[in-house]
């Protein structure tokens, strides 16, 4: 499997690793009235579409970036890579 | 005088050794040392760069030569470049490039992290092919390239410096597995 | 002479003799043979004995899809079984053995097998075995093993070495036959980065077997100058004996290059290389397997297919008999006639299914159209064969062609399905073929010289357009289209005696109806009810013709039947291949400590840790027992000072402006308030509010600190911590690198620790109690300004440090710390003292947090912030996590003091059954401690804390004991700290 890297262009899966579906970015707020429950369902509730899914992987043995990779866990077929970062600011995090 | 005196010792002894046309020698007088960027500090940077060593700062994936302490910029991480150099203290490494640099980066001293190898020769891309994964044709990896990748389940950095030259970079603990590694694909392709 | 069935012509170098030996006879070949061209040129036809009923077995192919010649390859621990006598190149002192026989290859005692053959039909073993029950371990599965398998493995460690790498390239053609040879110089032509791979010894394919023309001169000639160009060219890459075996996401190809397997020794050099390629296009060019026809007999050595015979005429310069018989359904099949009487080989027969006019005019031989061979006769190879008209031929080899099958395997290797063309009764590449991939020349049906040749050419056009080349003016070669016409004809319904379809597992046409009638219709059943397919061939001449006879009983189209599932590899790969040069101490790297030579110097004892070579403990003259080692450390350590190489623990330096606020979101408890100059424990949790690691921050500077964890979990932590960073609060102004290799550091522990310190540390360091007291730490200098850093910590529980330099400093500074300690008597001392301090001390560690472990287990409910929001904060509070009466971590004596603990053993009160609902927690970690001189433990159980004083059972069923234990307090010694102040 082939990751390409949108700051160093295709590299080996084998330099990453895989820590699973990008909802986990969406930690939830620890003072909400229903955090408990929030955060059960963030720890423990996930999708596993057959078709497009958004992961994130770890490039561990390279640059050290988390990246979020959309894939078709049917064909296996990357469509997009992002740097994690990017995504979670666009998401709002860094406020 | 102290009563005790503290020796330095490299990773590898100061391994040199040629096989054929390859020769493969630690290389232990570099120091190495990360600068972090400061969130929001990149234009600081670029000054302090520009002014502490006379480089420009290179992107994730290449590396940049300054106008001293002969030094090499090596870009490892968005956020992140090593700066590999002989410095004037290896002691106070990171302080020479804290000090050219100012505030403008986050530095530490990395010199003793890694064991350097230095593969040069008209064989060392045959011998690599059996450990390294990158592609290492020089289309796509030219002279100046580097790259933080895995040989043999150990970390490596390779910097191409030349046509036939690489600069091999593994932690210091297993200096001497990934030593065995390189040999072994040394002795299985050369001859 | 090399052998009186040796023919003029063909590839073989008649210059050189290669000597060689097969079940103990001498013979000759030459350089060029193969083992089974050689052998057939010495006239052997008895190879090897099948699977199941020990029937003679001899060359059936002159390729990898052999099922047949399998034979025992080299000597002593090169022996290699399984081996495929058509692919093995001749070498000089080659040995080669039959197999699958007992007593010898002539006379086989399992013959006896082949008598039992109507008991031993298909299902046998799973309608015979299995009853009763008790003969199973005892009876039947003993005689299976014995009988089961075909080669012999040596039984000892591969002498051989073997290794890997990685390609790269812009396209890779698998097969060098016309279609992969002309894409590849279409593609080489225009500059493109080209790896050709074939499996042969001689790039070519077909064209060396044939007599086909090729831009005006012998195909054979063309291939040859084809090569030579290609290798010419600085981009293109020729791998020859290479497999390319498995079609992987993305590009990713594996391929076996066979690297010495065709020399007498490997000299040193790996023998075969795993290569994993990476491409942006690939071009399957893999060519067709002739199939057979089923009939009666037609297992007997002798009986070939067609091809085959053709290209041991046409390259190896063998006659595979001397009277010989031709068995087609299709116009291919002729030209193995054609080729034979033009080489001077009598052909008896030609006999075509077809009731139409003969395709040629054979000199000497009877045409018999629509003929059909029904039996066989000749012991240990054809002696002849019957008609269905009744009339009997003299023969002593029948070359069979039932048509040719694409060789579509990597085409399914990403689940695509193949799709049956009628017309030319052959499964073509269908969809779902692997990302990047295109299918040139007989692979994809284009059976004849010209269409492979213009589809190779203009397949490598199409993918170098896709790649934005520009493609070399140039056309593709230029050949004669041959006749290729061909029927549907599988298997001969008037055979008398049993007609075979795969050859290497015995399944006959029988067993294939018999599975029908028992209900095993799908061809996924239909493989694993008869095993079809199943053997080292994977069913490669045997498949389809199978599909065909299931199809013909179901009433379906074989298009509705189908095919089983095509896996990688392709072809066998040895499983030395697949590890490469990872054996032995070779398995995986080995990290060694700043101090390991030092260590090794003193005759320290090693353990593996991960990765790394950790001293356990370190011998004195005069101990044999490792408790005397430990016990001696332990109580020098206590008593007045010992030092320990703590460099394998993790160390992540963090800086940024927002690196305190950063700790606090990781570490359970607060680090924002932590002092410049200060250390402090942190306990950190998984999201779930389960506790995972410990250790260690230390504040060098407002926006610095170095944190410390555990050696196992050192890249766990950082791998988090850079995703809370990145990912969670991308906003902070922090920034992680590894240290861990950067420090060598030492633990200095107990009571003289400070007094040995002031000899290392420079004397501008105030480093007495009021100056330096209980988790300070510093920057310092060491023996004269070297670099150094200094943490009052203390895992032991006694007064100590832990110093660190410069890894390049580390071996000399262990020799200074155990110099300037020979006044205080000072030693190493290893992991194991070190677990037994820390056990005393009721630290926990590794076998504490067992992923289940919450604070509140660890009397460490406190720590967790609530002020503040930090990883696991939030479900740690779940009830259950909480409850009054959960498991807390304890000390453990035994009543006895004589009596030992063991770790793992489960708490069970007085008098109960150990059964799982009297289950009240367990011991986790246990010490012999030679302070107190009995045995202690740590364990989690419930409640434990208001159980202080009572006696429970230390039960471990696996060991056989049974101790009864006082519940105290985990702290052991100095529960005050009083000795870590001091």
């Amino acid at each position: 499997m082939i990751i390409d890297h949108p700051l160093l262009g295709p590299r080996d899966a084998q330099e990453f690793v895989i820590l699973g579906d990008a909802s986990l970015i969406d930690r939830p707020d620890w003072q909400a009235e229903d955090a408990a429950q929030q955060f059960h369902d963030y720890q423990h509730l996930r999708d596993n579409p057959a078709g497009e899914h958004r992961e994130l992987w770890f490039h561990e043995q390279g640059d050290r970036s988390w990246l979020v990779v959309t894939r078709s866990t049917l064909t296996h077929e990357v469509l997009k890579v992002e740097l994690a970062r990017d995504v979670a600011i666009a998401r709002g995090r860094n406020r | 005088m102290a009563e005790f005196a503290l020796k330095a010792r490299a990773p590898l002894d100061g391994y040199a050794r040629t096989f054929g046309t390859i020769s493969l020698a630690e290389e232990a007088g570099l120091s190495l040392v990360s600068a972090a960027v400061p969130q929001g500090g990149d234009d600081a940077l670029a000054a302090a760069l520009a002014a502490g060593l006379g480089a420009a700062r290179p992107a994730t994936g290449d590396s940049a030569l300054c106008d001293r302490y002969g030094a090499r910029l090596l870009g490892m991480q968005p956020d992140q470049m090593f700066i590999l150099f002989e410095a004037p203290d290896p002691d106070r490494a990171a302080e020479t490039v804290g000090d050219a640099l100012g505030p403008a980066a986050y530095v530490t001293d990395q010199s003793d992290s890694w064991a350097m190898l230095r593969i040069a020769g008209a064989g060392a891309r045959a011998a690599l092919e059996r450990i390294c994964m990158l592609d290492l044709d020089a289309a796509a990896f030219p002279e100046g390239r580097v790259a933080r990748t895995v040989m043999e389940h150990l970390a490596v950095i390779i910097l191409r410096d030349g046509t036939d030259r690489f600069l091999l970079m593994s932690p210091r603990s297993s200096a001497r597995s990934f030593l065995h590694a390189v040999e072994v694909s040394i002795g299985n392709t050369a001859g | 002479m090399s052998g009186p069935y040796r023919i003029d012509g063909g590839a073989i170098d008649r210059g050189r003799s290669l000597a060689f030996r097969f079940d103990g006879r001498s013979m000759t070949g030459h350089p060029g043979d193969t083992l089974a061209s050689a052998l057939l040129a010495n006239g052997v036809r008895l190879v090897g004995r099948s699977f199941k009923y020990h029937r003679p077995r001899g060359v059936f192919s002159a390729g990898s899809e052999e099922p047949s010649a399998l034979v025992e390859l080299r000597n002593g621990a090169h022996r290699e079984p399984n081996t495929r006598a058509t692919v093995a190149e001749l070498f000089d002192g080659l040995e080669a053995f039959g197999q699958n026989y007992r007593g010898s290859l002539r006379h086989d005692l399992l013959a006896v097998n082949d008598l039992l053959a109507p008991f031993l039909s298909a299902g046998f073993y799973y309608k015979t075995f299995m009853w009763p029950k008790s003969f199973w371990e005892r009876v039947y599965e003993p005689a299976i093993r014995a009988s089961a398998g075909l080669g012999r493995l040596s039984g000892e460690a591969d002498p051989d070495s073997y290794d890997k790498g990685f390609l790269h390239c812009d396209l890779l053609i698998v097969g060098a036959g016309p279609a992969g040879l002309a894409a590849a110089l279409a593609a080489g032509r225009s500059g493109a980065r080209v790896i050709l791979a074939d499996e042969d010894f001689v790039m070519g394919g077909r064209l060396n077997a044939e007599t086909h023309e090729v831009n005006g001169r012998s195909g054979t000639d063309w291939a040859a100058k084809a090569v030579r160009e290609l290798a010419s060219m600085d981009r293109v890459r020729l791998l020859l004996r290479t497999t390319v075996v498995g079609a992987w996401d993305h590009g990713v190809y594996s391929a076996l290059e066979r690297r010495t397997d065709h020399l007498a020794a490997s000299n040193g050099k790996p023998r075969q290389i795993l290569w994993r390629i990476y491409s942006k296009r690939a071009i399957l060019a893999a060519g067709a397997t002739e199939r057979p026809i089923a009939f009666g007999g037609n297992d007997r050595p002798g009986v070939m297919l067609a091809g085959a015979v053709r290209a041991y005429a046409n390259r190896f310069a063998v006659g595979a008999g001397r009277r010989v018989g031709l068995f087609t359904n299709n116009d291919d099949g002729w030209r193995t006639a054609a080729d034979l009487t033009a080489r001077g080989i009598e052909v008896a027969a030609v006999i075509d299914v077809r009731d139409r006019r003969p395709l040629a005019d054979v000199p000497g031989a009877r045409i018999l159209m629509g003929g059909r061979v029904t039996a066989t006769w000749g012991r240990r190879g054809l002696k002849g064969v019957e008609l269905a008209s009744g009339e009997r031929i003299a023969l002593d080899c029948l070359a069979v062609s039932g048509g040719w099958n694409p060789n579509v395997h990597l085409t399914c290797h990403h689940g695509g399905r193949p799709l049956w063309r009628p017309e030319i009764t052959a499964f073509v590449p269908g969809g779902g073929l692997p990302e990047g991939m295109t299918v040139a020349g007989a692979a994809n049906g284009t059976f004849t010289t010209a269409a492979a040749l213009a589809g190779g050419h203009r397949a490598a056009a199409a993918v170098l357009d896709g790649l934005g080349v520009s493609v070399a003016a140039g056309e593709a070669p230029g050949a004669s289209d041959e006749a290729a016409g061909v029927s549907a004809f599988w298997h001969v319904r008037e055979s008398r005696g049993r007609a075979w379809l795969d050859l290497q597992n015995d399944v006959t046409v029988k067993d294939v109806v018999q599975a029908h009638r028992e209900g095993f219709r799908s061809v996924e059943h239909l493989k694993r009810y008869t095993t079809l397919g199943m053997a080292t061939d994977q069913g490669k001449t045997a498949n389809v013709g199978a599909l065909a006879i299931m199809a013909e009983q179901t009433g379906r189209t074989i298009a509705e039947t189908g095919t089983t599932v095509f896996r990688p590899p392709y072809t066998p790969v040895p499983i030395a291949a697949f590890a490469g040069r990872s054996r032995g101490r070779e398995f995986r790297p080995t990290r060694l400590t700043p101090s390991h030579d030092w260590a090794a110097g003193q005759g320290a004892v090693f353990i593996e840790a991960g990765m790394w070579l950790r001293a356990q403990w370190f011998p004195r003259p005069g101990e044999t027992h490792w408790r005397q080692s430990v016990d001696r450390e332990v109580l020098q350590t206590r008593g007045s000072v010992g030092i320990c190489d703590v460099t394998t623990l993790g160390k992540i330096d963090i800086q940024g402006r927002d690196a305190a606020e950063f700790l606090n979101k990781v570490y359970a408890n607060g680090f924002a308030k932590l002092a410049v100059g200060k250390v402090r424990y942190g306990l950190m949790l998984r999201e779930d509010g389960i506790a995972y690691d410990d250790g260690t921050t230390a504040r060098l500077g407002d926006h610095h600190f170095v944190m410390t964890t555990t050696t196992a979990n050192a890249v766990l932590v950082f791998r988090n911590m850079e995703f809370a960073r990145q990912c969670l609060w991308p906003g902070l102004d922090v920034h992680l690198i590894s240290a861990t290799e950067q420090w060598a550091q030492f633990a200095v522990a107990g009571p003289n620790s400070r007094s040995l310190l002031r000899k290392i540390v420079d004397p501008e360091h105030d480093i007495s109690n009021e100056a330096f007291p209980f988790m300070a730490c510093g920057e310092i200098g060491v023996c004269g300004g070297t670099p150094g850093r200094l943490f009052r910590i203390s895992f032991s529980g006694e007064l100590a440090y832990e110093i660190a330099v410069p890894a390049r400093y580390g071996e000399s500074l262990m020799a200074a710390l155990m110099a300037a300690g020979e006044e205080f008597d000072a030693f190493a001392y290893g992991t194991e003292a070190l677990g037994v301090m820390r056990v005393e001390k009721g630290h926990a560690a590794g076998p504490e947090l067992i992923g289940q472990t919450t604070a509140r287990m660890l009397g460490m409910q406190r720590t967790v912030s609530k002020k503040k929001d930090c990883i696991g904060n939030i479900l740690s509070e779940r009830p259950e996590m909480n409850r009054e009466d959960g498991l807390e971590l304890m000390g453990f004596r035994p009543i006895d003091r004589s009596q030992e603990l063991s770790a793992g053993a489960h708490f069970l009160a007085p008098g109960a059954e150990a059964t799982m609902e009297n289950d009240e927690g367990w011991l986790t970690s246990v010490a012999w401690s030679p302070e107190l001189g009995h045995a202690i433990g740590l364990g989690f159980i419930r409640n434990g804390h208001a159980r202080v004083g009572e006696t429970v059972r230390a039960w471990d069923g696996v060991r056989g004991r049974d101790v009864p234990v006082e519940i105290v307090s985990a702290h052991f010694l100095d529960p005050d700290g009083e000795r870590l102040r001091g």
